[in-house]
């Protein structure tokens, strides 16, 4: 339906636009549909801005969907460069594409990158009734038989959701990773509806995206991908106990336009700063399974680097980019 | 007859173009079996099977308007085309009232009704989307709001 | 019984007089847009977000604001399809194949009346349901895989072939153009960016709003130059609006067999009301055959799609609070808001935010009786519209259409894209080539390829996958049915009557 969600989005957005330029409020872009994670971040970081005082007026939500975010991207980067009233949501999907060379010739130092305030953990989750109970027990499934495991997921074909389980099987020695299938749906709702249904074996996404129905009870997760067990659901056991040394969190954070000046780039990480220790983030992260993951100003710019060099490498060798 | 003789062929042709840059496409792989060039081809066989049928079976010509009338409908369609240029940098009012004056015109060609529609339609529908709906509408020229 | 306790506590929140207020200003506001061409619900929805937030109102009333309107402009979209043969928004577009004949024999007012009620009776029952069953009835989309998705949407091409032309070769045409301008764009599984000539602005793919309102309201510009308003839409007259009680009783069981289908409809997502409106005209022309004389005018032929888009309006809303499954553009539009608010969607929503919940099936219960009010006393107040003449009336629905598609992009490109729709219109008009199809190709080819792409990918590429299920084989089955009975009984009864698009 992206016809349908188009016209919604665009409607906002349109409308956020015009507003924009009567230049009375800071704008968030958030480069995709209402309803996925950038807006979320928009949302929820906009609001809290307003709410402890950060900003003046209330931050106007813009939803420019396309190109997975190369739209945002590329008109922030060609007609936004030195607008210092503008936010845009960023999370490691930003990240993998400009990786991945999805946005075109768009680089990642063509705009700065303010900080992540919270990540969504990796997780890998099969229908209740499926037979494996282990991460083990799948990738041992897999080894044997690699089609016999069939993985949806809210991202497309070598996104950040697809990478996930083939990081977990290649931390397993497991080698033949083009070999297992992968299906990107729209979102992480529909990739679980396709788990439970039995139409796919596993599902691969964010926290976020199965707190519901792991209350629920309609499907298990099998590991999350972080270095520690997530507060709020400490029965899920992580890769990495279970002897697969992988994270992979779906970091929240923003970034700005490039020809901002560096003091205008420093009150923008002191603002989200101030975002991350709020009580109202806090409880924000909480209801939607977020954990905290902050990382803030100069660190975060060069922690990006490094995680845009990794994820070239591996989309290489599953063949996503030459 | 002929239309749909002409307009099958022509269905065709597009379609045969449809399916050789679909053709080139890359074929898909493990995580995507069918690729991105499987269903356009499934989709131009099928205009193409469909506009054979209007090839071999027509229909009765149909009853196209003589060439004033088109004429006509080609003008209101450079107007139109107009009217979405002149909309961003001419402000809403003035191409509105424009616009609106020359098709009123030309669906009931009486002068002083049709400028007064024009006018009449440009500020009660800035008045509407403004003021009722919230859209933030330039009414003049950017330049003229200063 | 839990269902009265849950309505309790819901109409203990949603009787408050701000909830009140704002469920009135919401179905007046959603009415409206919903009867502007180019404006739809989803856009209606979305237009108020930003001013709900401005307004500091909490999670229910913001909610009840938004759906008022959603389910308003379900109601308003019926208001432009039969005055103006224009569809207020994608579900209304079954509306027009009788409503807009209706308006021409003089019975505007009746058509307008029986469709008002028709929307009450789909949008009550499927409240109701929404109610009763969502956290059962929810679990219907674990069925449907991408074989049993891919295999409906087939069907509902096939069922088209029947519909709309006298000829089966132009509605597969259209079908399969429609299918064609669906697939420009990038294609977001591989990445590759198809059919676009190098077009930049055509990367993100064909707007499907551009080309709805392209197809219809600008095309009927160039047919009322052509024909200086004679012997069209503004021919309308006005006859005394009188209640049709032998209608409404006559339609009664086409009203309920409506709001059933287009409920089930509704609760698939991604199918949403369009669907549900398609599926329930189609259901009842085939039960009421060759005599029942649908596409002439009838009050069945108006009853159907209104009572079955209002449902699934209502159905939508079922995978959306269950599971977070939009099942609609406009369901998206409100999950955005429920997420916003802080409230997960899903299985859990029903048991830990039982006020958010209950208060909005309370609200729209309210608001669907505020909407018969508007919709059927003040019916006239809309019928005047057609009073006023073609020469203001349909530049004003051009301006209208205008305004929309550029709120929504901004673009030059897509109203000139929309112009372009609109010549293609004119012509298959002309050469008696269905646009219902065109619109229904652009709507469901992304997700009908995909859904392709994925039981190949699934299978390893074996076919047979797609009719490997129960679910697809019936629906492959009913594809086949609907898309060859209609030429074999052409060929045995007496050709059926000519349909105007």
């Amino acid at each position: 339906m992206k016809f349908t969600f188009l016209k919604a989005l665009g409607t906002s957005a349109a409308i956020s636009l015009m507003a924009a330029s009567s230049a009375w409020s800071t704008e968030c872009i958030a480069p995709a549909n209402p309803g996925g994670g950038w807006d979320f971040t928009c949302r929820q970081i906009g609001k809290i801005l307003f709410d402890i005082g950060q900003v003046d007026a209330p931050v106007q939500v813009t939803n420019m969907a396309g190109a997975g975010g190369g739209l945002a991207f590329s008109t922030v980067v060609a007609e936004r460069n030195t607008d210092a009233d503008l936010i845009v949501a960023a999370s490691s999907a930003t990240t993998t594409r400009l990786a991945q060379k999805a946005f075109g010739d768009a680089t990642a130092d063509q705009v700065r990158f303010v900080g992540a305030i919270g990540g969504d953990p990796g997780v890998i989750v099969v229908a209740k009734d499926s037979p494996f109970q282990t991460l083990g027990d799948m990738v041992e499934a897999i080894k044997a038989d690699p089609a016999s495991v069939a993985f949806a997921g809210g991202s497309a074909a070598g996104g950040f959701d697809h990478m996930k389980p083939l990081m977990v099987l290649k931390a397993a020695g497991f080698d033949d990773i083009t070999a297992v299938k992968y299906i990107g749906v729209d979102g992480g709702a529909d990739a679980i509806t396709q788990t439970v249904g039995g139409f796919t074996q596993a599902m691969t996404g964010d926290m976020s995206e199965i707190v519901g129905f792991i209350k629920s009870g309609e499907v298990r997760a099998l590991a999350v991908l972080t270095e520690e067990r997530v507060p709020g659901f400490e029965d899920i056991p992580t890769a990495k106990e279970q002897g697969f040394d992988v994270v992979a969190v779906n970091w929240r954070g923003l970034y700005v336009p490039g020809g901002i000046s560096d003091a205008d780039f420093q009150k923008w990480a002191d603002r989200l700063q101030a975002v991350a220790d709020s009580a109202e983030w806090k409880e924000a992260m909480a209801a939607n399974g977020l954990a905290p993951f902050t990382k803030v100003g100069g660190d975060f710019q060069s922690w990006i680097d490094e995680v845009i060099a990794q994820t070239e490498d591996l989309s290489r060798e599953i063949g996503v980019i030459q | 007859m002929k239309t749909d003789r002409i307009f099958g062929v022509v269905v065709i042709l597009v379609a045969l173009a449809f399916i050789v840059s679909a053709y080139n496409l890359p074929a898909g792989n493990i995580f995507d079996k069918l690729g991105p060039k499987a269903f356009p081809i499934i989709v131009g066989i099928g205009m193409i099977l469909s506009a054979a049928m209007l090839v071999i079976k027509p229909d009765p010509e149909p009853d196209w308007p003589a060439l004033p009338t088109l004429l006509a409908l080609g003008l209101a369609t450079v107007v139109l085309v107009g009217y979405a240029y002149a909309l961003k940098p001419l402000g809403f009012l003035l191409p509105t009232a424009i616009a609106a004056a020359i098709l009123s015109y030309q669906i009931t060609p009486k002068r002083v009704p049709a400028m007064l529609t024009g006018l009449g339609l440009s500020v009660a529908l800035f008045v509407i989307f403004k003021y009722a709906l919230g859209l933030s509408l330039l009414a003049l020229p950017r330049g003229m709001m200063g | 019984m839990d269902l009265f306790s849950n309505l309790a506590l819901g109409f203990g929140v949603a009787l408050s007089p701000m909830t009140l207020f704002l469920a009135v200003v919401g179905c007046f506001l959603g009415t409206i847009i919903g009867a502007l061409p180019g404006l739809g619900p989803s856009n209606g929805v979305a237009i108020l977000i930003p001013i709900t937030f401005s307004l500091g109102l909490d999670a229910t009333a913001a909610l009840v604001l938004l759906t008022s309107v959603y389910y308003g402009a379900m109601y308003g979209g019926r208001i432009s399809s039969i005055l103006l043969n224009i569809p207020g928004d994608e579900p209304a577009m079954m509306t027009t194949l009788d409503g807009y004949p209706m308006a021409k024999n003089g019975r505007a007012g009746d058509a307008l009346v029986i469709s008002g009620v028709a929307s009450f009776v789909g949008a009550l029952l499927a409240t109701l349901a929404l109610a009763l069953v969502a956290p059962y009835l929810a679990r219907i989309a674990y069925k449907f895989g991408p074989a049993e998705y891919f295999a409906l949407y087939a069907l509902a091409f096939a069922t088209l072939g029947g519909m709309a032309s006298n000829n089966q070769a132009k509605a597969a045409l259209a079908s399969f153009i429609g299918l064609a301008i669906a697939l420009i764009g990038l294609d977001n599984n591989s990445g590759f960016t198809r059919f676009t000539g190098g077009n930049l602005h055509l990367s993100d793919g064909v707007d499907f709003l551009v080309a709805i309102v392209g197809l219809f309201a600008v095309s009927e510009v160039f047919v009322f130059i052509e024909t200086h308003g004679k012997s069209s839409a503004v021919g309308v007259t006005l006859g005394k609006v009188t209640v049709p009680w032998k209608d409404l009783w006559e339609t009664r069981w086409t009203m309920l067999r409506s709001s059933a289908v287009g409920f089930v409809a509704g609760i698939l997502p991604g199918a949403g009301a369009s669907l549900g409106s398609f599926m329930t005209y189609m259901m009842e022309k085939g039960i009421a055959g060759e005599k029942g004389g649908f596409g002439t005018g009838v009050a069945k032929g108006v009853a159907a799609p209104e009572a079955g888009n209002n449902a699934a309006a209502g159905g939508a809303l079922v995978p959306m609070l269950t599971l977070g499954v939009p099942g609609s553009g406009t369901t998206a539009v409100l999950l955005a808001v429920l997420m916003t608010l802080n409230i997960t969607p899903g299985p859990t929503l029903f048991t830990d935010r039982p006020d958010v919940v209950w208060g909005l099936i309370a609200s729209l219960l309210i608001a669907n009786f505020v909407l018969l009010a508007m919709n059927v006393p003040m019916v006239k107040v809309f019928v005047k519209i057609l009073m006023v003449p073609p020469a203001i009336l349909l530049p004003g629905v051009t301006m209208i259409s205008f305004v929309g598609i550029y709120s929504l992009s901004g673009s030059y490109f897509d109203l000139v894209l929309m112009i372009a729709f609109g010549v293609m219109g004119y012509a298959f008009r002309k050469m008696d080539i269905p646009t219902v199809p065109v619109i229904l190709g652009i709507l469901l080819g992304y997700q009908m390829e995909n859904n392709l792409r994925h039981a190949m990918t699934l299978s390893g590429g074996e076919w047979t996958y797609l009719f490997s299920s129960p679910i697809a084989s019936v629906l492959w089955v009913a594809a086949i049915l609907g898309f060859f009975a209609p030429i074999f009984l052409r060929r045995f009864l007496k050709k059926p009557q000519l349909t105007e698009d």
